[in-house]
C-alpha cells in the first residue's frame, strides 16, 4: 500500500507483457472467446487487422494497481470509470499507471480522487480513465 | 462457470430494447475459478495484491461472461467504455447473483451500440458490485 496518500502522489506502476497466449488464457478463463480476441485469421480480416486484448484484460492491470496501492479499501469501496482508447495488441507492453488528483471529504469519510492511464510502448493510450477510493483510516 | 448459467436460450441484439433483464445468473466464485482468473491476469502475488480476497475484476467478468450466455453479439464486437463500483469484500467460494439489463441502445448508419447495466449480489442479498459497459457492435 502506499505510505502516503496526499495529492499529487504517483500510484504504484504495473507493467504487463501482451502475449496471444496469455490473451487466449484469458479468454478461457472469462469464457469470453469473441474471435476478434482469439481468432488470427478473423481478426485479421477486421478493420483492427488483428487480434486485439480484452478491455476487461486490460481493467484487471488498473485494479491490481489500485489494489496494490489502496488495499482493500479498493476491494470494498473504489469506483472505476474506463475509455478504451486503442486495442492493445500481442507484442505490447501495457503500462498502468495513475496519480492521486485531489482528495475529498464527505459525510466525514475521506476519498481519493485518481487518474489512471494505461499505455503501450509507443506511448499511444490504450485506456484512460479515473477512480475513486475510500481512504484507509490509517493513512488519513 | 457453473452449469447453471450454460443453455439459456438466446437473445440477439436486433431483439433487445431498452430496459431488458437478462436472465439472472448465480455462480460460485470457486478456488479454482479464481486460481485460474489470476494466472491469466498474471498476478504474480494475489496474497499481496488481493489479500486472498476475489479481484473485484474477476466479479466483473464472470457477471458479463454470465450475460453473454444468453446474448448472441455478432463476431468484432468490442468493449468502449466501462464503469465499476465495488460495495464489498467477497471471500473466495462465494456465491455471486448477477442481474443485467439494456439501459440504452443506439443504431447509427456506422456503428450499433449497447449499455448494459450489472447488478451484483451476494448470497445474503448484499450489492456486492454495479457495472456499466458500453460495447460497439459492427454493421
Amino acid at each position: 500500500m502506499l505510505s502516503e496518500i496526499c495529492e499529487g502522489k504517483s500510484l504504484p506502476q504495473v507493467v504487463k507483457h501482451i502475449t496471444q497466449e496469455k490473451i487466449n488464457l484469458y479468454a478461457e478463463a472469462s469464457g469470453d472467446f469473441n474471435p476478434i480476441h482469439v481468432d488470427e485469421s478473423f481478426a485479421a480480416g477486421t478493420p483492427l487487422g488483428g487480434t486485439i486484448a480484452h478491455g476487461m484484460l486490460i481493467l484487471a492491470y488498473v485494479s491490481e494497481m489500485m489494489a496494490l496501492a489502496f488495499g482493500q479499501s479498493w476491494l470494498s469501496g473504489g469506483r472505476l470509470s474506463a475509455r478504451f482508447k486503442t486495442p492493445a495488441r500481442p507484442g505490447d507492453t501495457v503500462t498502468v499507471s495513475g496519480k492521486i488528483d485531489s482528495i475529498e471529504y464527505k459525510n466525514g469519510i475521506s476519498y481519493a480522487n485518481c487518474s489512471l492511464e494505461c499505455c503501450n510502448q509507443k506511448e499511444e493510450i490504450i485506456v484512460v480513465g479515473g477512480a475513486v477510493v475510500r481512504i484507509p483510516s490509517s493513512k488519513r | 462457470m457453473s452449469e447453471k448459467v450454460r443453455n439459456k436460450a438466446m437473445i440477439s441484439y436486433e431483439e433487445l430494447i431498452p430496459g431488458y433483464e437478462f436472465p439472472p445468473a448465480s455462480y460460485e466464485l470457486s478456488a479454482s475459478l479464481i486460481s485460474k482468473y489470476l494466472e491469466a491476469v498474471d498476478c504474480a502475488d494475489e496474497l499481496k495484491v488481493f489479500g486472498g480476497f476475489v479481484p473485484p475484476l474477476a466479479i466483473g467478468s464472470y457477471a458479463m461472461a454470465a450475460m453473454a450466455e444468453s446474448l448472441s453479439l455478432p463476431p468484432g464486437t468490442i468493449h468502449a467504455s466501462q464503469e465499476f463500483e465495488f460495495f464489498k469484500l467477497v471471500p473466495i467460494g462465494a456465491t455471486i447473483n448477477c442481474q443485467a439489463k439494456v439501459a440504452r441502445k443506439l443504431a447509427r448508419a456506422t456503428m450499433h451500440m449497447l449499455v448494459l447495466e450489472l447488478d451484483v449480489l451476494d448470497q445474503n442479498r448484499e450489492r456486492v458490485q454495479l457495472g456499466k459497459a458500453t460495447i460497439v457492435l459492427p454493421v
